[in-house]
């Protein structure tokens, strides 16, 4: 099985007012987290009422019922599942995604990273951006590094990998151009500080943020290139482990525990769990947010 | 703590009782619900109830919001009890009472925020022990309530001294707790205790008022004790804390809590704490609603700017 790269994020037209909602969604929404991870809360059941609705829409399907049937019942049901979980995801890529995550990231974690390598002579921060698609999360992750670089981070040198399977996205991410979409949750703040007009509607990162990043191809399930991936602080892996069958899914997951530090945390979707795929990392919690942590050796809790 | 500030507490938690506006059932019904399940008679409920009408409106409401499940809002206590079960309707109730019995004045700590807490606690806790066996959901709801009340002890009595600590507690993005002891040298957990003594509720629900957040301390109800303190922490965790950014990170499985409730409970090892943590976001909305159909109040900011 190989990854089907995220689609680029286009304006998402949505059924909000669903009024009632149709039971079977619910049963959807259970048979999607059984399988990938991801979760829609009630209040955003109407998401994939909507994802579900443009697949049924393809299939011909009449009911919400019908629709499960395709679902559940072999020879359909995998690739069907798969469809589903890229009409649920798509649009969820922008700059600036997850404040809670950012925030975990730069009042909880730095000072903890920064206080434990205190003592190391090589102050390096080293952060991967695995399933990158089109470097929104990649350059958001670079511009908070760059607001910390007088202060938590004087003196350290920060590296963010961003790999992506797809050829096409990576281009586009290297380009660093983003459209109003993508840029909806960015503050004017970051926008006049790290990013050049290139017209009207179109905004470009510029170069001492891009400076920060390497792009490159990475397909995950490449065993061998996995194990180069080393030394890292930090891994954001949003929305792409969910179109993994389980097995190559825990194994992804292995590569990344064994990849981080000690102390070391991974981060996934805001709305996506490893569920029990993995009993080494410890599941936390931060304001608004969870991670996944590689337990310090000191912590003693390995 | 020392002595003296002991003395103090117990002498300034004496001056709530004066305050006019604990409706009459308040003190009955905890009274009540401090038995065990079968002595509590539903006539001796319904009566008290019939006393105070603006109770009896609240509860209705409350029992007919989503978070209880029901198709449409009870017309009557007695349908509300014959739906959702006496015990549920008496913890309804006792939040309904609590709602009148501390009046939102000018207090330091933004009483909407306050009870989204909780509220948000007891609900957490319930559904907690849903997902166990042996373990009283009702009970787990009240424990959840009442476990920061000394945190309205310190609003009413002590404001100046809480204050200072609701300000460091902003300011440095600490647990409140923490800064309480930082800036006071006592807490919520000995107010909330010295209170509660006085009302003569029960031993558990004492314990949790005074050890959620020293549960080694817990001697008569350390499952309760440990499941109020770690639905707390994840209160705090998503959304329902005091209103600020609490800088630290929280591994409930890791927290001594979790193996203190493990040890009583097998079945916590089989809960799937992420989804557990998105269900809760599901009802934070619903909860905010709550507060504000039980309470009255519209919301504010919690840390003075």
């Amino acid at each position: 099985m190989t990854i089907i790269a995220q689609p680029a994020a286009p304006a998402l037209a949505s059924a909000k007012s669903l009024g009632a909602v149709d039971p079977v969604y619910r049963q959807i929404r259970d048979l999607v987290y059984k399988v990938s991870g991801i979760y829609k809360s009630e209040e955003k059941l109407y998401l994939l009422a909507d994802g579900c609705g443009r697949r049924m829409k393809q299939l011909g399907a009449r009911t919400a019922r019908d629709y499960w049937d395709q679902l559940t019942a072999q020879p359909s049901r995998d690739g069907e599942l798969r469809q589903l979980l890229n009409e649920i995801t798509i649009g969820e890529t922008c700059l600036f995604r997850s404040q809670p995550q950012l925030d975990a990231l730069r009042k909880v974690i730095l000072p903890e990273i920064v206080a434990e390598k205190t003592k190391q002579i090589t102050k390096r921060l080293r952060i991967w951006s695995a399933g990158c698609s089109t470097g929104e999360e990649s350059y958001t992750l670079a511009m908070n590094m760059l607001e910390e670089s007088e202060r938590l981070l004087k003196g350290w040198t920060v590296e963010i990998l961003a790999t992506d399977l797809n050829d096409r996205s990576i281009e586009t991410a290297k380009a660093g151009i983003y459209g109003e979409y993508a840029v909806r949750n960015t503050a004017d703040y970051y926008k006049r500080k790290y990013f050049s007009m290139v017209d009207e509607k179109k905004l470009q990162i510029r170069p001492e943020v891009k400076k920060l990043v390497t792009f490159s191809r990475l397909n995950l399930q490449d065993d061998s290139k996995m194990l180069f991936m080393k030394g890292l602080d930090l891994v954001f892996c949003c929305n792409v482990l969910i179109y993994f069958d389980g097995i190559s899914k825990a194994k992804v997951i292995n590569h990344f525990f064994s990849n981080l530090n000690f102390g070391g945390y991974f981060f996934l979707g805001t709305s996506e769990s490893l569920m029990n795929l993995n009993d080494q990392f410890h599941l936390v919690h931060f304001p608004g947010t969870i991670a996944y942590w590689k337990p310090s050796l000191k912590s003693g809790k390995l | 703590m020392t002595a003296s500030i002991a003395a103090s507490i117990r002498e300034r938690v004496q001056l709530i009782e004066t305050m006019p506006a604990i409706p009459a059932v308040f003190l009955p019904l905890m009274k009540l619900l401090s038995n065990s399940g079968e002595d509590v008679k539903l006539d001796e409920v319904v009566r008290l109830v019939s006393y105070d009408g603006t109770i009896a409106g609240q509860c209705l409401r409350v029992a007919g919001s989503p978070l209880f499940g029901l198709p449409k809002a009870p017309e009557s206590i007695k349908g509300a009890v014959l739906t959702l079960g006496l015990r549920r309707v008496e913890t309804i109730l006792l939040t309904c009472c609590l709602g009148q019995a501390f009046p939102a004045k000018k207090w330091v700590l933004d009483p909407v925020v306050f009870w989204r807490h909780s509220l948000g606690c007891a609900m957490v806790c319930r559904k907690f022990t849903e997902r166990l066996s042996n373990a009283d959901a009702e009970r787990a709801y009240m424990a959840g309530l009442l476990h920061d009340i000394g945190f309205m002890v310190n609003c009413l009595v002590f404001s100046t001294e809480f204050a200072a600590a609701m300000e460091r507690a902003c300011q440095d993005e600490i647990p409140l707790g923490e800064a309480e002891h930082a800036t006071m040298g006592f807490t919520h957990c000995e107010t909330g205790q010295a209170l509660a003594e006085k009302w003569k509720l029960a031993d558990d629900i004492i314990e949790v008022i005074a050890y959620h957040h020293a549960i080694e301390h817990s001697q008569k109800a350390q499952p309760l004790v440990a499941l109020v303190h770690l639905s707390d922490l994840l209160c705090r965790m998503r959304g329902l804390g005091y209103g600020y950014y609490e800088r630290h990170m929280v591994d409930l499985i890791a927290d001594p809590a979790w193996a203190i409730l493990l040890k009583e409970h097998r079945e916590l090892a089989g809960v799937d704490l992420v989804r557990f943590t998105f269900e809760l976001d599901e009802a934070v909305g619903e909860i905010h609603a709550l507060v504000a159909t039980v309470f009255g109040l519209a919301g504010q900011s919690a840390c003075p700017q």
